[in-house]
């Protein structure tokens, strides 16, 4: 999968490099600030409150 | 030299791995990134939350002292507002992040804001039973360090027209042969209560669906004991253990002292905050 990314990144090295971790860190954060919060509510731990 | 003897060897096949090879280096991969995604979400959880939670803390924060530089100490405090901050909660005995706002109801929402208080409970003073939920991990985790209280610590409400001092009652163990007169200085006032209130403790731990915790006195059914009887309690509801819902932290607390705003020392503090 990863190997298969990569063949297909244009460019020379460092323009790949470059473009991976742009790849990386967006896929991070469409984790954290979509992903997640969109989940988390559906997962049963974190409510403090009496039922 | 090659004898002559060995037949002649085909060269090695070209190395090119096969689909099912393939398949399960994909499958190794995705494994991978799962655990990674995992792992991130901790990070999320316990770090992240918090970010978010800081910004609406101060938010609320700002708009409640925006709020209470409209009230007078000589007016009513102002009802609270649903989702709205309507007091400060300063927990001296502990070191994470106090004071925070305290906004009112316990929707999830209001929670990821700050503490938030049960609505229907009794407010700040009044007779019954003042009882606030809060995070124990994630989300500044206001809560998180509940564990850590023992009796008689203060926790100080603070709204736009008082300060008022709770305590927290004795635990458990130290109720039954609790000596008020042996006890330090700070206890004054935070003896067990007795009567209806003889199972209050200071700390418990209980099931989620345990919803009498919070009523006007804890575990009595509401209506049983009337108002005028009522002690002034302070109830904080929190998760236990720490990054798990299965049960709550209960912590019981009691109005020991109240101290009335002034006009014009807004600088003025309780003693129990080093003022």
């Amino acid at each position: 999968m990863y190997a298969w990314i990569w063949r297909r990144l244009p460019g020379p090295l460092a323009v790949r490099a470059v473009t991976a971790l742009l790849l990386v860190v967006g896929v991070i954060a469409l984790l954290l600030f979509v992903v997640f919060p969109a989940v988390e509510p559906l997962l049963p731990f974190g409510d403090p409150t009496l039922e | 030299m090659v004898s002559l003897d060995t037949p002649p060897q085909a060269p090695p096949p070209e190395r090119r791995p096969g689909r099912p090879r393939a398949v399960l280096r994909g499958f190794g991969e995705g494994l991978i990134t799962l655990g990674l995604v995992v792992l991130l979400f901790v990070f999320y959880e316990v770090q992240v939350t918090s970010w978010f939670s800081a910004r609406q803390q101060a938010d609320a924060t700002q708009r409640l002292r925006d709020r209470w530089r409209e009230v007078s100490p000589e007016d009513r405090a102002p009802e609270p507002i649903p989702g709205r901050g309507f007091a400060r909660l300063y927990v001296p005995a502990l070191d994470s992040g106090f004071p925070f706002t305290v906004l009112e109801g316990t929707d999830q929402d209001t929670l990821a804001a700050g503490p938030g208080h049960y609505t229907g409970t009794a407010l700040p003073g009044e007779r019954g039973n003042f009882a606030l939920a809060g995070h124990r991990s994630g989300r500044m985790a206001p809560f998180g360090d509940l564990d850590r209280l023992g009796s008689c610590d203060a926790m100080v409400v603070e709204t736009a027209t008082e300060w008022y001092v709770y305590r927290v009652l004795p635990l458990r163990g130290e109720a039954a042969d609790w000596a008020p007169e042996a006890a330090p200085e700070r206890c004054a006032g935070a003896a067990p209560i007795g009567g209806p209130y003889r199972e209050v403790f200071g700390r418990n731990i209980v099931e989620p669906q345990r919803r009498e915790v919070i009523h006007p006195v804890p575990g009595v059914s509401r209506g049983t004991v009337p108002e005028q009887w009522r002690s002034r309690l302070i109830t904080l509801t929190t998760c236990h253990p720490r990054y798990s819902a299965e049960k709550r932290m209960i912590v019981h607390g009691v109005l020991t002292k109240r101290y009335p705003k002034v006009a014009d020392r807004p600088d003025l503090r309780p003693p129990e905050l080093g003022g």
